[in-house]
């Protein structure tokens, strides 16, 4: 673990330092003083500190926090991005394919992965309970982009056709009961199916329009159909399109609630596996020296 | 330490190598982009050339019209003929799709008929059948745009047809696409609910963003980050007030979703799924291809390299009561056509129209009951341009393709032929 390292890497205990964290709340020195880290900088403020007062230390922190943030996030963008187009792509590209089993089942669980490693890293080494809202953040950010610049305006495809699920709520979800359980194995449980719940509920907002029906030439079509019909994708015949078809094996009509539960409950040991990723990946013990 | 030129040198140039990379980059991006254009293909010429034969043969194609304005609509109507040549390498077309093959959404497919069946979803065709198609398109973005059409096989792939150039011409902005619901409204699916779509996304975007924002004003990475290393009391990182703040945010988000999802499904009390039955039903065409009164045998033929010269002798016997002449041989959507037979212009795409590109042994009719070996050779550089002297170098050395034959009195009998061929690959 990250921290752990430091503490193996760095001098003894120390106890009187430049405060760690202005943060924006407050400015330089506003959080009282607490026990110094044991990491080169900080530490290193008391003697040959590179900083000549406490509001340049500040300063410093508050960019690097930036850069942090804001280099993250970047990254972010590019690879829960393409870990989700390659994964879960056509189900959230296209209107005609956000049907009732498969988008609610597929996404969600494509979608928990990133969340759950997100999670570990800023819930176990910041206790900042925003890693799901981080991640899908950066996603909607890269995806708006993608449909916005390559989808319409390269392809003149309308946004109608393809515009990107609507993930915050669920995001926000999942962060609010790690904040409030503070336990990961409830977060995987209860978080992790209601996430998968609140998929289809909330983008029925955004969806329910285009489930109208209307009938083409003595055929019924829902207003997502005829609009996936008349915008010509050469590359994506019709049969192409991994879609709910009908199965002797589901309750009627009540495909979404099905599938969503089924969904969450996938969820929840991915969310398992994803967290120990998560867990994998937030260290600097893969790396010779630092 | 001795200097000397070339040492001189080659420090300068170890100097100058990053520039010298990045300026040998830049010129091969330009290069490169100089010779950037539009892409008109669809990748019809990539596919083997056997591959092209011996599947579909397209014929009686026919643009309503290759110069509209935005918002006019046209057709593409023709014939259909699944080969009974079809080949083991591409799974038969019992799930297919008819399309179009237009350098993206140009424009909006209105409907397609396959054997007078609207079929906005796949289908089931049966090799050796002929169907009669119909695409009916609205133009939408102003350009030089070749349309094809295209039929799409499941695990097969896209099997493009012929191509015709189409000119739309007028404004982008003035294009709508009006579809009436169920319920008796009309709504243009160009631009409908996009404001429901922004708004939705840009509210929960902020709200992730407040989210974020909020918990990152609380010392940031760093300094919770230390915090955390340090072991500092889980209730002064996160305080019983900052889980207040949660719990109510909770119920925030939950009440928001709960109340959108109620008045949606108020305001949208009759939603269907998706649609997704194929169409098994489509009724192919009586009295096509096959159907005339002849008896072809295929004696062999060649496919001379060189001379793009495909040379095939055929036994042909007519049972009819007419007589009657070779008039045209179809394949891969290429029209070598007789010109003792084809004697005015035929109005189909240039690149794909061989006019003089068939002739024959025996140009004379063939009368009722008489047998004739004839040898019919198609020549023309389209089998170059198209690709399809790629046949002497396929897995399967085989061509097929229908030719048509012609009464005095107009009727018209298309007959599937096709055989293996020898490739000469010498000039002769």
């Amino acid at each position: 673990m990250l921290r752990d390292k430091s503490f193996k890497t760095g001098p003894g205990p120390v106890t009187e330092s430049i405060p760690a964290s202005p943060g924006i709340e407050g400015g330089a020195g506003s959080n009282p003083l607490v026990a110094a880290p044991n990491v080169g900088a900080l530490s290193g403020a008391v003697a040959g500190s590179p900083f000549t007062s406490r509001a340049e230390a500040a300063n410093a922190i508050k960019t690097a926090d930036l850069l942090l943030v804001i280099a993250l996030f970047l990254i972010m963008i590019g690879g829960y991005h393409v870990h989700f187009m390659l994964t879960a792509g056509d189900w959230d590209f296209w209107i005609d394919w956000k049907d009732r089993r498969f988008w609610p089942t597929v996404l969600p669980i494509m979608l928990v992965t990133f969340v759950a490693a997100a999670q570990y890293f800023f819930w176990e080494h910041f206790r900042l309970p925003f890693g799901a809202t981080f991640v899908s953040l950066a996603l909607l950010t890269g995806e708006w982009i993608d449909r916005y610049v390559s989808f319409w305006g390269w392809t003149f495809f309308p946004i109608g056709l393809c515009w990107p699920t609507s993930i915050i709520p669920m995001a926000l979800y999942i962060d609010i009961v790690l904040l409030l359980s503070k336990s990961w194995i409830v977060t995987a449980i209860v978080g992790s199916m209601g996430f998968s719940l609140l998929m289809y509920s909330n983008n029925w907002v955004i969806l329910a329009p285009f489930h109208q029906a209307s009938e083409q030439y003595g055929t019924l079509m829902s207003l997502a159909d005829i609009i996936g019909f008349h915008y010509v994708r050469t590359s994506m015949p019709e049969y192409i399109r991994i879609i709910e078809r009908g199965t002797m094996r589901t309750f009627g009509k009540d495909v979404v609630g099905v599938s969503s539960f089924f969904s969450g409950f996938v969820s929840i040991i991915v969310y398992f596996v994803w967290w120990h990723v998560g867990k994998m990946f937030s260290t600097v013990s893969y790396m010779a020296k630092i | 330490m001795t200097t000397t030129i070339f040492g001189t040198l080659a420090r300068q140039a170890k100097r100058q190598a990053g520039r010298l990379w990045a300026l040998g980059l830049a010129a091969g991006l330009a290069v490169t982009m100089a010779s950037v254009g539009p892409a008109a293909a669809h990748g019809e010429k990539s596919q083997a050339a056997f591959l092209r034969m011996r599947t579909l043969n397209w014929y009686d194609l026919k643009w309503s019209k290759t110069s509209v304005q935005v918002n006019e609509e046209y057709e593409i109507t023709g014939k259909l003929h699944i080969m009974n040549a079809w080949p083991a390498a591409v799974h038969v077309p019992d799930r297919a799709f008819v399309n179009v093959g237009q350098p993206g959404a140009v424009a909006n497919r209105e409907g397609v008929w396959v054997g007078g069946q609207f079929t906005p979803r796949s289908m089931l065709l049966k090799v050796g059948e002929t169907y009669e198609f119909r695409i009916l398109l609205r133009a939408r973005r102003p350009g030089h745009w070749h349309t094809h059409v295209q039929l799409s096989v499941e695990t097969g792939g896209p099997i493009p047809g012929p191509g015709q150039w189409v000119d739309v011409k007028g404004n982008f902005n003035d294009f709508t696409d009006p579809v009436k619901l169920l319920n008796g409204t009309t709504v243009d699916i160009e631009t409908y609910q996009l404001g429901r779509i922004y708004g939705w996304h840009l509210l929960w975007y902020i709200a992730g963003a407040a989210w974020i924002a909020f918990w990152f004003s609380k010392r940031g990475l760093i300094g919770r980050f230390v915090q955390v290393a340090t072991g500092v009391s889980e209730d002064v990182i996160i305080t019983p007030q900052e889980r207040i703040i949660g719990a109510v945010s909770l119920a925030v988000v939950l009440g928001t979703v709960i109340i959108f999802y109620a008045l949606t499904s108020s305001s949208y009390p009759n939603t269907i799924p998706l649609q997704a039955g194929d169409f098994h039903n489509i009724q192919p065409l009586a009295g096509e291809v096959d159907s005339g009164p002849l008896k072809i045998k295929y004696l062999g033929g060649n496919y001379k390299v060189p001379g793009r010269e495909l040379v095939a002798n055929f036994k042909i016997t007519n049972e009819g009561k007419e007589a009657v002449r070779i008039g045209e041989f179809n394949t891969a959507g290429l029209r070598f056509l007789n010109p003792d037979v084809y004697t005015t212009k035929v109005d189909y795409p240039d690149y794909l129209l061989a006019d003089r590109g068939l002739t024959l042994s025996d140009n004379s009719p063939i009368q009722p009951g008489e047998t004739k070996d004839i040898t019919v050779t198609v020549q023309d550089a389209r089998w170059d341009t198209e690709r399809l002297s790629g046949l002497a170098y396929d897995v399967d050395s085989s061509f097929a393709g229908v030719l048509f034959f012609f009464t005095a009195s107009g009727t018209r009998y298309p007959m599937e032929v096709g055989g293996s061929v020898i490739p000469t690959f010498l000039p002769v």
